[in-house]
């Protein structure tokens, strides 16, 4: 091996090491378009549709004696119709669900639009599609129902989305720059969030 | 050896060679890293866990970000380590894929060896997902990117109710659990690395762990000048309601987001999918079917001595003894042809040339150096050079312009001593052996086990008749043309020097190899 090798093999090693930093932590592009984003993000539980009624007593006289129940409902979770609309044009617009393959799980809303940098009116609907009778009222105006069932029916009511939420707002879209629409549970109403919370929990 | 079949192999073959041939000039073949690539692995495994380890004591689920940036803005106790544990992950991914693509090249990844191709394809993956978590670690806003990418893919599994994405959209602060899960991962899955590693080299016997010492410190030592040199930066913290222009990206790591990014997670996920069943589907696509494949060992009972040095050095564990009842020994040798890889290593362990791929026995070695030296074309006192057709055996002609002849075999390692023995007798002035580099040898110890039994004794070992003079093995690889011209000019001066060489009767193989008469018999 020569000097000139030897002067080869250590310039090589300091090359490679240099590609291997830079490579490290290239610069990768993430996000390429100049657009503001705007995210419809949340999860609620969407209300029950039950159809009550009373069993009679033979129908009672059937059961065993650990199944009688005075009122039985059956029923499904409500659909939801969501609108979003970017100065007054619907940019999106879909049927949302239960989550699970029931359907009766908590609804997710996960939406992103991409939008031009600027003001605009950002108006989203989110409102019942069914036309049933919500499982709070079709048992709190049974006359049978007990007291524990319409108490935890409240409780429901409390927890689940309401029939008909919506927000329409003029907002700033920054280039590059989330304005999230967001469900808040205790407002029980349909927020605008540009902050994001920071702290994990 | 099987024939190479395939133009791809050929390919990264011949590029391969290119590169071990510069290695080897400007760094020697001890010291060439390319001929490491699998232990570097090892040793570059060794060091991440006990970086990590100093890592995990200063890392906070809570405030994951934060404290990751404390510790990197300490320069005695955090940066470097830091540093050394992100370039040596790099390192262990660029050695594991020379390692992969060696194997591939060198026609290793089928048959017998499926299983440790199949087991370091899964190896790489951890290694890979085990890379992604700990940046997620970080949650910087590559972090973040590398997460989204993923939870993108994982959502077009329809298993989940809720897709993961929805975590990552500044809804809520992202849960402690996240990040407990994250580290969870990032500490299990080194540990089933090594259930599979343990996997990968199962087949092997002896497997070199680790690369020579003076190599694995130079490695860590040059990661850690680096780590030294060049300090880590922090990118920013993740915001959920922010769109990054760029990201720092580790290409090691991320380098497949580039094409992902503007697919759809589920066809994102169907192309990695397709892209590593058919990594592990190689073995499949390369395997040597019918007149192509070597053919697995066999043993000649009749002739086997019971001695049990081709059990000892067979690399893949292939060859068991048996006990049995004969006049000739108490035990047999038997071959594993579901292990055998048709190496050949146990023709030249075995002084009365029983066992051996068909066709290139001892026996058979003996026959093709008869009709080699009977050639008409033959002088007395010509430097036979015999040339490992993996390594030297490419450059034939160079062989011959220094002023030897060259002499090919399959490989070096396979080389039965009487073979040299026969050249001298032949009237041969000198035999210079040129095998592969001995962490290059595609049957593992081919040129160790030469080396043993030239100089060492080893069991079938080159008579003590024969002059250790005219005999000299060296290594070349088949990039290493201007070394090779080197060695055969020096050797054929030094064999010259010796003078006219004694020109004896050639060895009779029934007297030569009949190692031990059946017992009872004189």
């Amino acid at each position: 091996m020569t000097r000139l090798d030897r002067a080869l093999g250590a310039a090589l090693a300091v090359a490679a090491m240099a590609g291997l930093v830079w490579a490290s932590s290239a610069p990768m592009t993430a996000h390429g378009s100049p657009d503001a984003l705007l995210r419809l993000a949340w999860s609620a539980r969407p209300e029950r549709i039950e159809t009550c009624r009373q069993q009679s007593d033979e129908e009672l006289a059937r059961l065993p004696q650990h199944m009688r129940q005075a009122v039985v409902c059956e029923g499904t979770t409500a659909a939801y119709r969501l609108e979003v609309r970017y100065n007054g044009a619907i940019i999106g617009e879909r049927v949302v669900r239960g989550g699970g393959l029931r359907q009766d799980r908590r609804l997710y809303v996960f939406e992103e639009f991409s939008l031009p940098a600027g003001e605009a009116v950002i108006a989203v609907r989110f409102e019942r599609l069914d036309s049933g009778t919500p499982a709070v009222a079709a048992i709190e105006n049974h006359p049978e129902a007990t007291r524990p069932e319409r108490e935890a029916n409240q409780q429901q009511r409390g927890e689940a989305v309401p029939p008909r939420s919506s927000i329409e707002q003029r907002l700033r879209f920054s280039t590059r720059k989330v304005v999230l629409v967001t469900y808040d549970p205790e407002r029980r109403a349909l927020v605008a969030v540009q902050d994001a919370p920071r702290a994990a929990r | 050896m099987a024939a190479l079949a395939h133009p791809t192999e050929r390919l990264v073959l011949r590029l391969l060679t290119w590169a071990d041939g510069l290695c080897n000039r400007l760094y020697t073949q001890r010291f060439n890293p390319l001929y490491q690539s699998g232990t570097i692995v090892v040793a570059l495994y060794l060091a991440l866990v006990v970086t990590g380890l100093w890592l995990t004591l200063f890392y906070r689920i809570g405030t994951p970000w934060e404290s990751v940036a404390s510790l990197t803005a300490s320069p005695w106790t955090g940066n470097w380590v830091r540093g050394l544990h992100r370039y040596a992950s790099d390192l262990a991914v660029i050695a594991t894929a020379v390692h992969m693509l060696r194997m591939f090249a060198e026609g290793r990844s089928w048959g017998a060896r499926a299983l440790a191709w199949v087991t370091g394809g899964l190896l790489l993956l951890l290694l890979m997902i085990c890379g992604w978590t700990g940046y997620v670690m970080v949650w910087d806003t590559f972090g973040e990117h590398l997460a989204r990418e993923g939870a993108r893919m994982l959502d077009a599994l329809p298993v989940l109710s809720e897709p993961t994405s929805r975590a990552f959209t500044g809804e809520q602060p992202l849960p402690t659990a996240f990040f407990f899960l994250n580290l969870f991962a990032h500490i299990g899955i080194p540990l089933a690395m090594g259930v599979v590693f343990w996997l990968h080299v199962r087949r092997l016997a002896r497997p070199l762990l680790l690369p020579p010492r003076p190599v694995m410190w130079l490695v860590i030592g040059a990661l850690t000048a680096t780590a030294v040199v060049w300090p880590l930066a922090m990118a920013p913290q993740a915001d959920p309601l922010v769109l990054p222009l760029q990201v720092p990206a580790d290409l090691f790591f991320a380098f497949w987001i580039p094409f992902t990014q503007d697919l759809s997670g589920g066809s994102a996920l169907l192309l990695a999918t397709a892209l590593g069943l058919a990594l592990l589907a190689v073995p499949g696509f390369t395997a040597r079917r019918g007149a192509e494949a070597a053919a697995p060992s066999v043993v000649d009972e009749d002739i086997c001595v019971g001695c049990v040095q081709c059990s000892l050095d067979c690399p893949y564990g292939a060859i068991t003894m048996f006990e049995r009842t004969s006049r000739r020994s108490d035990l047999v040798a038997r071959v594993d042809s579901a292990l055998c890889v048709s190496c050949g290593i146990c023709a030249g362990s075995c002084s009365p040339m029983g066992v051996g791929p068909p066709g290139r026995t001892g026996r058979d070695q003996m026959d093709a150096v008869r009709e080699f030296i009977s050639a008409p074309q033959r002088r007395a006192g010509e430097t036979v050079v015999i040339c490992c057709d993996h390594g030297a055996g490419a450059c034939a002609s160079d062989v011959a312009a220094a002023g030897g002849v060259p002499y090919p075999v399959g490989c070096a390692g396979n080389l039965h001593t009487s073979v040299i023995e026969i050249l001298l007798r032949g009237g041969a002035g000198g035999v210079l052996v040129l095998a592969c580099p001995p962490r290059d040898c595609w049957s593992r110890e081919g040129p160790r086990w030469l080396a043993q039994r030239v100089y060492h004794a080893r069991a079938a070992e080159l008579q003590p008749r024969v002059s250790r003079t005219r005999v000299r093995i060296a290594h070349a690889s088949a990039g290493d043309r201007a070394h090779v011209v080197e060695t055969v000019r020096a050797f054929a001066a030094d064999a010259a020097a010796l003078g006219p060489p004694d020109v004896g009767d050639t060895l009779d193989v029934g007297v030569e190899c009949e190692a031990a008469p059946p017992r009872g018999e004189p």
